[in-house]
């Protein structure tokens, strides 16, 4: 009996290939065929590497500044939150004016994902790292409320800040204490990829939901 | 289908290179050599990207017809490998442009504003329309540790020409969070006040400076700005901070009634040194800064060549910002000699206090100032501005979005020696920054 068999790989680039095959064959030898086609589309589909696999280095998460001072004074690695969905908002203590209007939007998030049982990290990255270490930031949590443990406020170095701000798009300059910057919180997805961003002109948060 | 595929496949990865690159390109700051930079790299990866497409769609061609679909499949992980490494590259070109930092250029930023009322925010006898200030900042960062300042600011002045001033140049070495130091012009660190708002009126709360504090050009009476060296910084204790300013430079003048800060250098005169410690609390006290500050002049004026007149200055201040106030208070005491005629003290007082709700939907605010000044001091008898006064002053801020403010104003002063004279202000100002 001559069957058509499509077996579909799909490499973690994205892109998709069909290998076509036309045998003379049983069926138990197609369903032999399709186990030992699944069998082999495994390792890429779970991710352990074939010789060609490319390094995921496409992926947002992955090229952002890996290593920043949490606000329980640990290192937080952004490699350990592969797989969650995150919001990465950046913000400064000492901010009276936009900050407080971003986190209200988080918080508001927040309860939006709880109201759908959806599980997220949050980042609150520091624009001002040479102010806002751990301590300060710890105070920042409690003055204002904001203790879940999804929560993590960062600090790094102002390369590192710059570097991320550049990669996520968060404009900011300085003018003595005050630093100048938008209401803006970037969504990925659990691959780690852009899901969509909150601005003051786009500010739905249906849309990251 | 696998050519169709392919294709979708090669131009998902053309359009997400095309965005990835352009995309953080456009959003960081508009130069057009950064630009015409990335547009070329840009434009190099898409020329690989459709050499590499033609390439895939000529080997297709050639052998659907002659190569089974099995070996076809064994020549794809090239092709592949191909296309994944035109992707890395524009990968690559994307962290590189957000690793490049700013020394790709200078940002540009600024702050601007417009009023219009029934008198100037700083000229009681001009009412109607003013453009309040075009103010151009640019603070590149030039390395790990050189920081540098620079203010131009263009004001129309009272005949409505426009002039350009250097508000603030300043360079300066940063050691740690704990000592940067820096010569040029700067805001003189006394108070609070001077330090912690600028020339862009967009980040004060109120529609305008405290009238003592106006800069020396609009009427201030206080030395706003000095030319020389500063040394800031601060150091973190347990909850709480300590900063402190020690700064020297170029004795002021006055000339033709208001401060000159001589930016060029002096020729006669001495020089004009000082400090100030903060104390920044933590805890329950958070937002809250308390201090003290001073300063010593030597002034020199147009009216009587060779003249001096130190200039001492002591004040305390406080400020509780947090996100529901923003109550600021500062009293200053001047206690000024006549050099060149060894006369008796003459003693003068400053002050304001101003307080600020940080509501939702806007921030009001009031205001109370009080100058008396010893009208027989030459440092403020030779100021067209000098003379004694009050204001009390209501206003109200609402933040349209995140660069731009709407002020309204009002205001009653009253001068209180020199020539009498009292006026209310109804003032409305959009300030914006960029």
């Amino acid at each position: 009996m001559l069957r058509s068999v499509d077996v579909a790989i799909i490499l973690r680039s994205g892109a998709v290939f069909l290998l076509t095959q036309q045998t003379a064959i049983s069926s138990g030898a197609i369903r032999a065929q399709w186990l030992l086609a699944i069998g082999l589309a495994l390792p890429f589909i779970s991710g352990i590497s074939d010789s060609y696999s490319p390094p995921d280095s496409s992926v947002l998460l992955n090229r952002l500044p890996a290593r920043w001072r949490a606000d329980d004074g640990k290192i937080l690695s952004l490699d350990s939150l592969k797989g969650q969905r995150i919001f990465v908002a950046m913000a400064y203590a000492t901010c009276h004016r936009v900050c407080p209007t971003t986190m209200a939007r988080l918080k508001d998030l927040q309860r939006d994902l709880d109201a759908q049982r959806i599980s997220a990290v949050f980042l609150i990255v520091s624009y001002d790292p040479i102010n806002d270490d751990a301590a300060a930031w710890r105070r920042y949590r409690t003055s204002h409320g904001l203790l879940r443990d999804n929560w993590h406020f960062l600090n790094g170095s102002v390369a590192d800040t710059e570097r991320l701000a550049r990669m996520l798009g968060f404009a900011y300059w300085r003018d003595g204490d005050h630093v100048m910057h938008d209401y803006r919180f970037v969504a990925l997805d659990r691959s780690g990829a852009e899901r969509g961003v909150i601005t003051s002109a786009h500010h739905d948060l249906r849309d990251l939901l | 289908m696998t050519h169709r595929i392919r294709s979708i496949a090669v131009w998902m990865i053309c359009c997400y290179g095309a965005y990835g690159v352009a995309g953080p390109a456009f959003s960081s700051e508009s130069q057009d050599q950064r630009i015409n930079v990335l547009e070329q790299k840009l434009d190099r990866s898409l020329k690989l990207i459709e050499e590499l497409s033609a390439r895939v769609r000529a080997f297709e061609t050639q052998h659907s017809n002659t190569v089974e679909p099995a070996a076809a499949a064994e020549n794809s992980p090239p092709e592949q490998q191909r296309l994944d490494s035109v992707q890395q590259q524009l990968t690559q070109l994307e962290d590189s442009n957000a690793s490049r930092g700013s020394g790709g250029g200078i940002p540009l930023h600024g702050f601007a504003d417009i009023g219009i009322g029934n008198h100037t925010a700083d000229r009681p006898n001009f009412k109607g329309a003013n453009i309040g200030a075009v103010d151009i900042f640019l603070n590149p960062q030039l390395g790990e540790h050189t920081r540098s300042l620079f203010e131009l600011t263009f004001e129309v002045d009272e005949h409505g020409a426009v002039q350009a001033d250097l508000e603030r140049a300043q360079i300066g070495y940063q050691f740690s969070e704990a000592a940067t130091v820096w010569i040029g012009r700067f805001h003189t660190p006394f108070g609070y006040y001077n330090t912690a708002f600028h020339h862009g009126q967009e980040i004060a709360t109120s529609l305008r400076r405290p009238r003592f504090l106006l800069f020396e050009d609009q009427g201030g009476v206080m030395p706003d700005h000095t030319v020389g060296a500063w040394l800031s910084g601060a150091e973190h204790l347990s909850i709480s901070k300590l900063t402190y300013d020690l700064f020297v430079g170029n004795g002021q003048a006055l000339s033709s009634g208001t401060i000159d800060q001589r930016n060029g250098g002096i020729d006669h005169g001495g020089a004009i040194y000082g400090g100030n410690l903060g104390y920044v609390f933590g805890d329950t006290l958070s937002g809250l800064k308390v201090g003290v500050s001073g300063f010593r002049a030597a002034v020199s004026d147009d009216r009587q060549p060779g003249r001096l007149t130190r200039v001492d200055n002591a004040g305390v201040y406080l400020a509780y910002d947090t996100d529901r106030f923003e109550h600021l208070a500062e009293y200053y005491r001047f206690s000024d000699h006549d050099l060149t005629y060894a006369g008796p003290a003459h003693h003068s007082s400053l002050g304001f206090l101003q307080l600020a709700w940080r509501l939702p939907l806007a921030t009001p605010y009031l205001r109370y100032e009080r100058a008396l000044l010893d009208q027989s001091d030459n440092f403020f008898a030779l100021q067209t501005n000098g003379m004694s006064y009050f204001r009390t002053a209501a206003g109200l801020r609402f933040d349209l979005d995140a660069w731009s403010a709407l002020k309204f104003e009002l205001a009653r002063t009253k001068n209180t020696d020199r020539l009498i004279e009292q006026w209310s202000d109804v003032m409305l100002d959009y300030t914006i920054r960029f």
